[in-house]
């Protein structure tokens, strides 16, 4: 019976260093090298058709704390001066031809093609996930999220890390049932100054938009703060003003 | 007609660029990003629609008495709306021109006005003024706005088209808080009304003052607002909007405006005034399936609206206008009853109890910038309707190509049976620059 006991307690201390590995820790990690807390940033979504046709949006994008993002188009023409909002579960599109802010969900899409609006209009993962698993996948973490609230757009995620640079190549977007609803590819790791390394490219596809894809290319992205008014309905006309 | 064609022509040389330029490849020059102190750009639409009209109807009798036509109408349509603003510092002037050309029966036409005119000052970054011609935008409905106090009534029939605003003095004030309340704001406005400043709004060499105090609180939405001063009545109101789950929105408004006068006819056709609160509400809800299915529901209750007897009675009223000048020639009524629609009883949803049902698909089939949708409003007490389906491709940078049809159907009497028309078909191509 004492060398059962031996055996079990050996076991348990090999499999300390695993469960050593925090995940929610790991997380906070990954998200503090894709931005800082509070940033602006430039970013380009292209979506691409099968046929190769392409459409382009310029995006000017500003982020303070885990639950407050804005964003302001500034191209194309047809689009200019559109700018979204996000509070939390609360997002908000205004157009500035109808003038007020409306209601918008985070799995409709301002822009169409692969990128919903909670892609677009993305918070902290540690801010809408909780790790339920890591693993180790050679030179890779994989981590398996699951959504905190039922209004987040996925229900969960998996993510696989570079384990040494701490930033995602891939995820996986799925629903509760396990269907896969896109992936997401982070490539083009490129340095933005001021410590920030990270992917600039983002890449989509979904089984739900076959032979769809679309694109996010990040230009800039700066640390900078903001006061909370910013993030507010009756600012959102006056985004531009911040650029 | 010479001007329509020039904004043909127009669409004509953009289009050949504009299409070519989908097999470029993607760039992102960090330059693409800077900002310039000044921007200027513009929207162009051609709009041609043919009209099917309702010949024994109310409308009809009262527009085309003089001058009969056949059972179509074709009329041509432009537009043309320049916008620029040039800041500096805290400083800001912001301008929205707009040019309505139209081609039909009766000749052409040209309206160009300041759609808005405005300066900015921004001292701080939660304080704002404005000062000059602008949309204030009030109210959560998608149709209809009771608590738009201080802007011009939108076309529930088009609802996104940009409307022309007030010369006015605004301020906005933003306080952010941590909890469940996450926001107030204070939008103050001073409402001149005097001869060529807002002169159509209402009672002349009145200064109005309206205001609207919004929260966000437990992820609610919530506005109060007023207006008091003279040119119209004092009126109170309120809305709000809420996502109950991702997907699935409500929202709503109240006015209250006291002692609310209207003239109606009687059955002899002999003009009384009503007087009397009114209060007026939409009910709504924003909903959106997992296969993109967006459905707007709204219900909406004018308060100032006409019964189905008013309505009765001003319909007999043009009929027997229209009978008179069969027999006599003599346009005395009909001139009477063109007054009174220009007054309230032409005004769009013109009754009291209204339905509004929207369904829009996004991207069905796979075909990425397609929303085909289908419209229905309903006019509750007398039960005529309008169908409006829409189809809308966006896949060409700038560029807007749509189609829409309006169906009317309406008994006799009805508010949607005496429309002008029993039918509409428009296309509308738009290019943004």
């Amino acid at each position: 019976m004492k060398k059962m006991l031996l055996i079990i307690l050996l076991i348990l201390s090999m499999a300390c260093p695993v469960f050593a590995l925090d995940g929610k820790a790991l997380l906070e990690q990954v998200d503090r090298n894709l931005s800082p807390e509070s940033y602006e940033s430039y970013r380009k979504l292209i979506n691409i058709e099968p046929s190769g046709a392409k459409k382009e949006f310029t995006l000017f994008t500003v982020k303070k704390g885990v639950d407050k993002v804005a964003s302001l188009f500034i191209a194309p023409a047809s689009e200019k001066g559109r700018s979204t909002l996000r509070v939390g579960d609360n997002m908000w599109l205004n157009i500035p031809n109808i003038g007020k802010p409306i209601r918008i969900t985070s799995l409709q899409s301002v822009v169409g093609g692969v990128f919903n609006n909670a892609d677009i209009l993305q918070l902290d993962y540690t801010a809408e996930y909780d790790v339920e698993k890591v693993d180790e996948k050679g030179s890779e973490y994989l981590l398996y999220l699951k959504a905190k609230t039922k209004t987040v757009a996925y229900d969960k995620l998996k993510i696989w890390a570079d384990k040494d640079k701490k930033l995602p190549t891939k995820i996986e977007c799925l629903t509760e049932a396990n269907m896969l609803i896109k992936t997401l590819y982070f490539k083009d790791v490129k340095d933005f100054g001021g410590g920030l390394v990270r992917p600039a490219v983002i890449e989509t596809d979904s089984p739900l938009y076959k032979g769809y894809k679309s694109v996010m290319i990040f230009a800039k992205v700066k640390k900078k703060t903001f006061k909370d008014e910013v993030f507010t309905l009756t600012f959102m006309p006056n985004l531009e003003s911040l650029r | 007609m010479k001007r329509l064609w020039l904004v043909f022509l127009f669409f004509a040389i953009c289009a050949v660029p504009a299409l070519a330029g989908a097999e470029e490849t993607y760039t992102f020059d960090p330059g693409e990003t800077e900002k310039k102190p000044y921007h200027v750009g513009g929207y162009v639409e051609f709009k041609p629609i043919l009209y099917g009209l309702d010949r024994d109807s109310a409308f009809y009798k009262q527009r085309f008495f003089s001058d009969p036509r056949g059972q179509n109408l074709l009329e041509a349509n432009g537009r043309i709306q320049l916008e620029g603003y040039f800041e500096k510092n805290i400083f800001r002037i912001y301008a929205k021109t707009n040019t309505d050309l139209k081609s039909s029966y009766s000749g052409e036409s040209e309206r160009s006005t300041f759609y808005e005119l405005y300066a900015s000052l921004k001292p701080l970054i939660n304080l704002k003024f404005d000062v000059g011609k602008k949309t204030m935008k009030w109210g959560k409905g998608y149709a209809w706005n009771p608590v738009a106090f201080v802007d011009r009534p939108k076309d529930p029939d088009d609802p996104e088209t940009a409307l022309e605003g007030y010369i006015l003095a605004t301020a906005d004030y933003i306080k952010s808080f941590e909890g469940p309340l996450k926001t107030i704001s204070f939008t103050p406005v001073l409402f001149p009304v005097y001869d060529h400043v807002n002169d159509s709004f209402g009672n002349n060499y009145k200064l109005n003052v309206a205001g609207r105090l919004y929260f966000l609180l437990y992820d609610t939405d919530i506005d109060l607002m007023f207006m008091t001063g003279g040119s119209r009545t004092d009126r109170y109101g309120a809305d709000f909007s809420r996502n109950i789950t991702t997907n699935f929105e409500i929202h709503g408004e109240l006015a209250y405006v006291q002692n609310f006068q209207k003239n109606v006819l009687d059955v002899n056709g002999n003009r009384y005034q009503v007087e009397g609160d009114a209060v007026s509400y939409v009910i709504g809800i924003r909903h959106l399936t997992t296969f993109d299915l967006t459905t707007i529901i709204e219900y909406y209750h004018n308060g100032m609206g006409f019964s189905g007897n008013d309505m009765k009675n001003y319909y007999a009223y043009i009929t027997r206008g229209y009978n008179t000048y069969q027999t006599t020639g003599n346009a005395t009524l009909l001139g009477n009853v063109q007054q009174m629609a220009e007054g309230s009883y032409g005004r769009a949803n013109a009754m009291a109890n209204y339905l509004y049902i929207r369904f829009s698909q996004k991207e069905p089939f796979d075909i990425l910038y397609f929303t085909p949708s289908l419209t229905w409003m309903m006019n509750t007490d007398d039960q005529s309707w309008s169908l409006t389906p829409d189809l809308l491709y966006t896949g060409i940078t700038n560029w807007e190509f749509r189609i829409r049809t309006g169906i009317i159907f309406g008994a006799r009497n009805s508010d949607f049976g005496e429309k002008q028309n029993d039918y509409r078909i428009e296309l509308r191509v738009g290019y943004y620059f």
